[in-house]
């Protein structure tokens, strides 16, 4: 028996990412995830993880015209899904890779530990994060998941999807 | 004329992105209240850590505690970090001899909230209350 599963994109974005666009898109799916009954505790996961996101490419991203960052939000029946994509240097693929995959390889007490000692004794970035960005979205989700995409021969497109599951909130 | 109201209470109005401060000492009321998630939250908060460390050295502990209201929607990690420093000035407060509380205000149903002042209870030395409201209320 095949169960269907309805798709539904809630919210889309594609152009340029500031601090004036943010607080916006923050505004926005506030009040959609709102309108979709999503109970607060998820909601406050899901609007916190993509402020994570999206202020990881304001400071990040390659800004490129031709290649704009991106923020999806989708619905299903099993829960929601945030997917947030950005150009970055080909030459930041390899920290990437091997940042993320030493991230998803830790368990979930490994990951609250390291959240905790990065919020009680890490440094600032140069630009005011707390490098805890992707740490945080990790450890808000059920389900998380990257791609580093080729685009050319300096640049990639960086991927990363943090799904919700409903049942965990009902 | 006090330490305190030489000082003067401190007074940032709210932003989409940045919280409403309001550090009254006459009162004996510090509140933090809204959205924080700025771009750079050093930036943004270096102002506030820096008159509170001009505080306490000014600071002469009295009996009446001093009380540190909490009361945020959206904060991203950075602002997270930046809240740790804040609560550990008041940690300094009440070393000098000061008593002090912090008040985690969230809403009830509000569960991610909750977790995120359970661990900054573990984490500070101070009275830390969590305080649960339903929603409109003050």
């Amino acid at each position: 028996m095949t169960v269907s599963s309805e798709y539904r994109v809630l919210y889309h974005h594609e152009g340029p990412l500031d601090m004036e666009v943010l607080p916006l898109i923050v505004r926005d799916l506030d009040k959609l995830l709102a309108t979709e009954s999503i109970r607060p505790p998820l909601r406050r996961k899901i609007v916190s993880s993509l402020i994570e996101l999206a202020q990881n490419i304001i400071r990040y991203a390659v800004q490129s015209e031709a290649h704009p960052p991106s923020l999806l939000i989708t619905r299903t029946d099993k829960g929601i899904t945030l997917a947030a994509r950005n150009l970055v240097y080909y030459s930041q693929e390899i920290f990437l890779q091997s940042y993320l995959q030493s991230l998803t390889q830790l368990s979930r007490p490994e990951l609250e530990a390291l959240h905790h000692n990065t919020l009680t004794t890490g440094s600032f970035s140069d630009s005011g994060g707390a490098n805890l960005g992707l740490v945080e979205v990790l450890f808000k989700c059920d389900e998380f998941s990257y791609e580093l995409t080729p685009v050319d021969e300096l640049h990639t497109w960086f991927t990363v999807k943090a799904s919700f599951f409903l049942q965990n909130y009902e | 004329m006090s330490d305190l109201t030489t000082l003067g209470k401190l007074e940032i109005e709210p932003t989409f992105t940045t919280p409403k401060i309001t550090f009254d000492p006459d009162a004996r009321r510090f509140v933090l209240e809204g959205n924080s998630y700025p771009e750079n939250s050093l930036k943004f908060y270096g102002p506030v850590l820096e008159w509170l460390k001009r505080f306490i050295e000014r600071h002469t502990p009295s009996p009446e505690p001093l009380v540190f209201e909490v009361r945020l929607e959206y904060f991203n990690t950075s602002t997270a970090k930046v809240l740790l420093d804040l609560f550990r000035n008041f940690e300094v407060l009440q070393e000098k001899g000061q008593p002090v509380q912090i008040r985690w205000i969230f809403l009830e149903e509000d569960t991610e909230m909750e977790d995120a002042g359970l661990d900054y209870q573990a984490a500070v030395k101070v009275p830390f209350e969590l305080v649960a409201i339903n929603e409109g209320q003050t």
